[in-house]
């Protein structure tokens, strides 16, 4: 089992110039690490289109790679994003699907489903080819690089453990922060 | 039956590069012109919500894109809608098929939801709209252009006739 905290710290200090996509659990200790302008916290938003979110960044943006840091109660409110997401491959995106089994922001309750599903299953039967499942320091550490080197569209389930954060709270509301994204991204709001 | 050619058209003239959303059966013939478009990119999505968040980061990476679906899914797509497009401040045009306009009409047999719900769910999302009929209504697509970039906010305009 993974930390989550662990595992942010890690992306981060690699992380250059991408686009970083997060929603629930992940926003806030994610912005703790870096909350710039390619930084986008996809919350008090619509709950399961971070993804479809994010491919679209991608597809305008074929030199930058777009990581979508997405949580496993999210990615099941959108499965079909993920054909959508083989279907319209974009080889510059990342997502990440954060497995704890539960809705941590509103108090930990379970997902539906969470004992049984399999993501890889439903990625690999969705179409998507290369998806990797990582429950392991060591294998984390060795996939580290992948996460933004390998051709996307490409998916990494990170077996977390379970948390407690709060419902996140984005330093800027949500408007100034997609006017702050696409000035960073295109030169103008 | 409204002209497909004079959407595209109108498409062209502002620049339009992706187009998102879940073909039906007003909107079929449309969908088929596009995809032999040369410059124009058809997405298909599993669901309409997904058209929305697709759209808006399309739109924030710099790309053109209008969304194109039918009332039925609209109403599917709100929450979609309302957290993306419309709290990002999106410009975003979208044509929405008018599914069961006929049955409004006074003595017709059969009501469809789809229609009574239409109308008054775009006022209650404050979303801006007007209603094509025929292809001299056309021009209401560069009118909810006009009326997307001053209000940065979607607009709609409803197909209530066939694409042809």
């Amino acid at each position: 089992m993974l930390d989550k905290y662990t595992c942010l710290a890690k992306l981060a200090a690699k992380r250059t110039d991408e686009v970083v996509v997060t929603t629930m659990s992940v926003a806030m200790p994610w912005a703790a690490h870096s909350d710039g302008p390619l930084d986008f916290a996809h919350v008090e938003s619509a709950m399961g289109h971070a993804a479809d979110f994010a491919l679209g960044l991608a597809i305008a943006q074929p030199e930058r790679r777009v990581l979508c840091i997405n949580g496993d109660g999210s990615t099941l409110m959108s499965l079909g994003v993920l054909v959508t997401l083989a279907q319209r491959p974009a080889p510059n995106l990342t997502i990440v699907i954060t497995e704890n089994g539960t809705y941590e922001v509103t108090g930990s309750q379970p997902v539906p489903g969470a004992a049984f599903i399999d993501y890889e299953q439903i990625c690999r039967g969705a179409g998507l080819q290369r998806v990797y499942t990582i429950d392991t320091d060591d294998d984390f550490d060795a996939k580290l690089d992948q996460h933004f080197a390998e051709e996307g569209p490409v998916v990494f389930i990170w077996k977390i453990a379970p948390a407690t954060e709060p419902v996140p709270k984005p330093a800027l509301p949500i408007l100034e922060r997609a006017q702050r994204l696409r000035t960073a991204l295109v030169g103008e709001s | 039956m409204i002209s497909a050619a004079k959407i595209i058209a109108a498409l062209e003239r502002h620049g339009i590069t992706h187009v998102l959303g879940v073909p039906d059966n007003g909107s079929c013939v449309l969908y088929e012109r596009l995809w032999e478009h040369d410059t124009i990119e058809v997405i298909l999505t599993s669901r309409e919500g997904e058209a929305y968040g697709l759209a808006s980061g399309l739109y924030l990476g710099g790309a053109h894109p209008l969304v194109l679906i039918q009332n039925t899914g609209f109403l599917e797509a709100g929450d979609a809608l309302r957290g993306t497009a419309y709290n990002m401040g999106i410009p975003l045009v979208m044509l929405v098929g008018y599914r069961g306009y006929a049955t409004m009409a006074p003595g017709a047999p059969r009501v469809d939801t789809a229609a009574t719900f239409f109308e008054p769910t775009l006022k209650a999302w404050n979303i801006p709209y007007t209603a094509m009929h025929t292809d001299d209504d056309c021009g209401q697509i560069d009118d909810a252009f006009a009326k997307a970039q001053e209000t940065s906010l979607p607009t709609a305009v409803l197909l209530v006739a066939e694409t042809a």
